[in-house]
């Protein structure tokens, strides 16, 4: 009877398997394969190579100023999206009415295509005419095309496009959390700012963390906004891992050296998971 | 049984799903013989291809061209066509190429061979610089369709107020736009205006560097950069330009487009740029009518000419087509002398056809085209090679990043050299 | 309840004034969709002496914007549709049925959702050329599905452990059938969880860019965000027009999310803090 009824419930796991072992399972071992090849479809090129690709990265400058880059915009955007999410939670909180508006307000910028806030900010970002410099008395700032502004740039535009996320996540929990402790904390005698620091932040903390962790995970895959914003310029200020690799592998058709780059962002991913996995089951939140 | 009926839904839904979407593909092409022919938006004051598309199908009943736009940059052009052409199933039949993709796109096997379909001497009234950016392997792939050649614009009217003849050397150049500008105490007029963004723009501005130092790009080996020394010394020129002020900071960003309308404004001396240009100038209403010259780009040497690049595009008919004889038949008629006039004559581009130059009703129109044809005869092409693109696309970064200041142009160089030799050495095996 | 002071009142509207600013940047793309073009490329002023709609009549009049919307709508229902049949099965596979490894299944699966997908866009690259579904709806399908399934799989698999399983065992005492109290008893509580988990996969498949980009090449299947991406200008960029479209491309995600915020919030709740 066990039996049987495992049976059926593998066959009913079966298509969801299938597609996701031929979809992302072989491919993700095909990825592994094709990083070891020198391939160059375009010439006909197919050989195996071994760590060729590898040895090549270990030492390409362009490659750890990819890896910079990455480091740096996660590490920027998640540190900005967290304190402006959990200030925008503690705000939307505190509203006694108007709540679903300001919500609905913030969660515009959460639904936006990533390729419409890339071409909004673009906008904004025109020297000329941007919105931003004139907001800022006329400076002629070339956003985009100044090495030392556009991964600035870049942040701001992600940050404001994915900060609601943390927003939400923090603003869901504060609803969840009884009035009686904040009755409690009032009659221990805590003030505003105690009441925040010592029972809204800590019962936050779960939540946070693991909104960071999403928001982490997300930023070091992220690709479409600096992919159409800055195309990884100028002069590879803004271009990521990912942008290396999908330029390797699609403008340069070295299928083998950009299917490297990928295989280095599938580890990093991986190994980002993974430790924040073992932070958050050592503080018990996970099981 | 119960197990059998939920698996027999779920192929039922599975089975419904697959099917729609297999409908929402596109439909294959149907009719009678439809070429499609892919070509980017030809610039000017009015769009030559339809009508030239018309009259073919008048001259050829039975025969349905369809017309359809690349996308607007030559980088997303090449994308396009490559995941397209390499698919193996590329839906048109005649495409317009760059003419530096078409040693790469033969060598890759995409292009119809046209050598056996060619007259003798068929080309022999074409640039042979045209003719020979066409040619890969002793066999002709491609038909030239329009030319460009990189020259210098000047402001001749402010160079006659001071007594200045067109630049012979950059070091002419540079003195002409300090007196210039001094003179003029205008502080909107910028001096030298050229293409330096991230783009295939930028690779011709540089190359047009190297071979007025007198060094070149590759070697008869291939390797990029034989002079290293002296491809650092054109960076730095460059750079130097931007720092000594004597070309604004944002040609660091600047195409074809963003430094024309500021020269058509006359917000500036001197412009680097295509022939494309020229009419545009001469256009009633242009602040700059009748105040530009045309001359060749200025050298380093008074001994070693400074050729222009020159550029331009092909008509090739894909491998895979159906309908060989009538694809490269309308490949024929496109870039034949009668089109080619007609599109010379609507459009802002310049003819393959060296004859057509000095045709009195063109020259009408274009005055300044007899000037044109002497500066692409002396022009240079870049080098033909199937690994064109590849070097040009890795070496763009490099190049950017010396010309902004993020890099050295000695480290340029050299991380230029290690990254070519990595990508070449897997293709020469 | 705490009474409403004037102050109250003063602060909630400061800080709905502010969240009013958040959204300025798209505000400001909604003015520029209806700037006449001769006011574009002026400012000062911010507003407009008119409102026009001629930059989205250029915009729907090239029909490459409207094949891209139908595009990009078909491969969002029918991934919706794929991605929850084969997830709702799955995970109901997962709860109710004692598979074997299904603590290790369910890991691979939610691990499945920290994926990057540009690592298996070369191989899906050749694998869709392979099988000759280069630019059609359902290379993007499949890729989208791909990418929705493990996420609606963890979703429904943890809305289904909030269903008792002893609903079903009571409805099999009373003589129904496995598929009938599925029907029945567990899709109608399940409700609220399949409608977060679809809204949030066609917002995926909505915005997906990537694959999108990469496996189409024509206006046959080319969705929305590549089209706004390859704009095409003939002299300048054409900043109106590119601003109609990008609102045109808004429309669907914005107006889902507002309408079903619930939802939304649901889902995303459901798959964070059930740790």
């Amino acid at each position: 009877m066990r039996d049987r009824r495992s049976w059926h419930g593998l066959l009913l796991l079966a298509p969801a398997l299938l597609t996701l072992g031929a979809l992302t399972l072989y491919p993700t071992v095909w990825v592994l394969w094709l990083s070891l090849q020198r391939r160059v479809p375009i010439f006909d090129v197919h050989r195996f190579e071994g760590i060729g690709n590898y040895a090549f990265l270990a030492t390409d400058p362009r490659f750890w100023k990819a890896a910079q880059v990455t480091v740096l915009f996660t590490i920027a955007s998640v540190a900005l999206e967290a304190v402006g999410g959990v200030l925008t939670a503690l705000a939307l909180r505190g509203q006694r009415w108007g709540s679903r508006v300001a919500l609905s307000l913030l969660l515009l910028a959460w639904a936006l295509p990533s390729v419409v806030t890339a071409k909004l900010f673009e906008w904004l970002y025109n020297p000329a005419v941007g919105l931003i410099n004139f907001v800022l008395g006329g400076l002629p700032l070339n956003w985009l095309g100044d090495p030392r502004l556009a991964l600035p740039g870049l942040i701001l535009a992600d940050v404001w496009r994915t900060m609601p996320f943390v927003t939400l996540l923090c603003y869901a929990r504060l609803l969840a959390i009884p009035a009686e402790i904040y009755e409690a904390a009032q009659l221990d005698g805590a003030g505003a700012v105690a009441t925040l620091t010592r029972v809204t932040l800590p019962l936050l903390r779960r939540i946070l963390l693991i909104a960071v962790l999403f928001r982490t995970l997300d930023a070091v895959r992220s690709f479409d906004l600096m992919f159409v914003l800055t195309g990884g310029g100028p002069a590879g200020t803004t271009e990521t891992l990912t942008v290396y690799a999908y330029r390797s592998l699609f403008q340069a058709v070295q299928l083998g050296l950009g299917s490297a780059v990928g295989v280095v962002v599938f580890a990093l991913v991986m190994l980002t998971a993974w430790a924040y996995l073992r932070a958050l089951r050592s503080e018990g939140i996970v099981a | 049984m119960k197990l059998c009926r939920s698996a027999c839904w779920l192929t039922l839904v599975i089975g419904l799903v697959l099917i729609v979407a297999a409908c929402a593909a596109p439909p294959d092409g149907q009719g009678p013989v439809t070429l499609v022919l892919k070509h980017a938006k030809i610039l000017g004051p009015v769009d030559p291809i339809p009508r030239l598309l018309a009259q073919f199908e008048a001259e050829h009943p039975g025969i349905r061209v369809k017309a359809e736009v690349l996308p607007w940059t030559s980088d997303e052009q090449r994308q396009f066509l490559v995941i397209n052409l390499e698919g193996g199933r590329p839906g048109f039949d005649v495409m317009m190429l760059d003419c530096i993709w078409v040693p790469e796109f033969a060598r890759a096997g995409w292009l119809l061979d046209m050598t056996p379909r060619l007259a003798r001497d068929e080309l022999a009234d074409d640039f042979p610089a045209a003719v020979e950016a066409g040619t890969w392997d002793q066999r002709t792939w491609a038909l030239p369709w329009f030319m460009n050649v990189g020259l210098l614009y000047y402001r001749a009217d402010l160079l006659r107020r001071y007594h200045f003849d067109p630049p012979a050397t950059h070091a002419e150049m540079l003195e002409q736009i300090r007196v210039i500008r001094a003179g003029e105490r205008n502080s909107k007029l910028e001096g030298y205006l050229w293409q330096g963004k991230q783009y295939e723009g930028l690779v011709v501005n540089v190359l047009e560097g190297l071979w007025a130092a007198g060094t070149s790009l590759l070697d008869e080996h291939d390797r990029v950069f034989p002079d290293a020394g002296r491809a650092e010394a054109v960076l730095r020129e460059l750079r130097q330009l931007i720092d000594t002020g004597a070309s604004p900071a944002w040609v660091t960003a600047a195409d074809e487009e963003s430094t024309r309308r500021p020269f058509g404004n006359g917000e500036a001396i001197f412009l680097r740029s295509w022939p494309y240009a020229a009419d545009l100038f001469e256009r009633s209403g242009s602040p700059v009518q009748g105040k530009v010259g045309l001359a060749p780009l200025p050298r380093d040497d008074p001994r070693r000419p400074a050729p222009g690049s020159t550029g331009g595009a092909h008509l090739a008919v894909t491998r895979q087509t159906r309908h060989p004889a009538e694809a490269f038949a309308l490949a024929r008629f496109l870039t034949s002398a009668p089109a080619q006039r007609a599109m010379t004559a609507s459009g802002a581009t310049k003819p393959t056809i060296m004859s057509l130059y000095h045709d009195p009703e063109l020259v009408r129109l274009s005055p300044s085209l007899p000037r044109i044809h002497d500066l692409t005869l002396a022009g240079r092409s870049r080098p033909v090679t199937p690994y064109y693109v590849m070097i040009s696309t890795t070496l763009q970064p490099e190049l950017s990043a010396a010309l902004v200041g993020v890099k050295t142009p000695e480290r340029s160089v050299v991380d230029s050299r290690r990254r070519l030799d990595f990508f070449l050495r897997g293709l020469r095996e | 309840m705490r009474p409403v002071s004037p102050l109250g009142r003063l602060r909630d509207g400061l800080v709905l004034v502010g969240f009013a600013l958040y959204a300025t940047p798209f505000l400001w793309q909604l003015l520029t969709a209806f700037k006449p073009e001769a006011e574009l490329m002026v400012l000062p002023p911010l507003l407009p002496t008119r409102l026009t709609w001629e930059h989205f009549r250029a915009v729907l009049d090239q029909s490459v914007m409207l094949r891209a919307l139908v595009n990009s709508l078909g491969v969002g229902a029918i991934t919706t549709a794929l991605a929850l049949a084969f997830g709702l099965f799955g995970a109901y596979g997962l709860t109710r049925y004692p598979i074997p490894g299904k603590g290790l299944l369910l890991l691979l699966v939610v691990g499945g959702t920290a994926f990057p997908q540009i690592a298996t866009v070369s191989p899906l690259y050749l694998l869709l050329r392979a099988l000759g579904l280069r630019d059609t709806w359902l290379a993007l399908i499949l890729a989208n599905t791909s990418f929705a399934l493990p996420l609606v799989i963890w979703l429904l698999t943890g809305f289904l452990q909030e269903v008792p399983a002893q609903l079903e065992e009571a409805a099999a005492v009373d003589g129904a059938s496995r598929p009938r109290a599925f029907r029945w008893i567990v899709l109608p509580l399940l409700a609220p969880g399949l409608a977060s988990a679809a809204l949030l996969t066609f917002l995926f498949s909505w915005n997906e860019f990537l694959f999108a980009y990469t496996f189409t090449a024509t206006e046959a299947s080319r969705t929305v965000p590549v089209a706004l991406a390859l704009f095409p200008g003939v002299f300048e960029v054409p900043w109106g027009d590119i601003a109609a479209a990008s609102m045109l491309a808004s429309v669907p995600p914005v107006v889902l999310v507002i309408m079903l915020q619930r939802y939304l919030v649901r889902g995303l709740l459901g798959g964070a803090l059930r740790e």
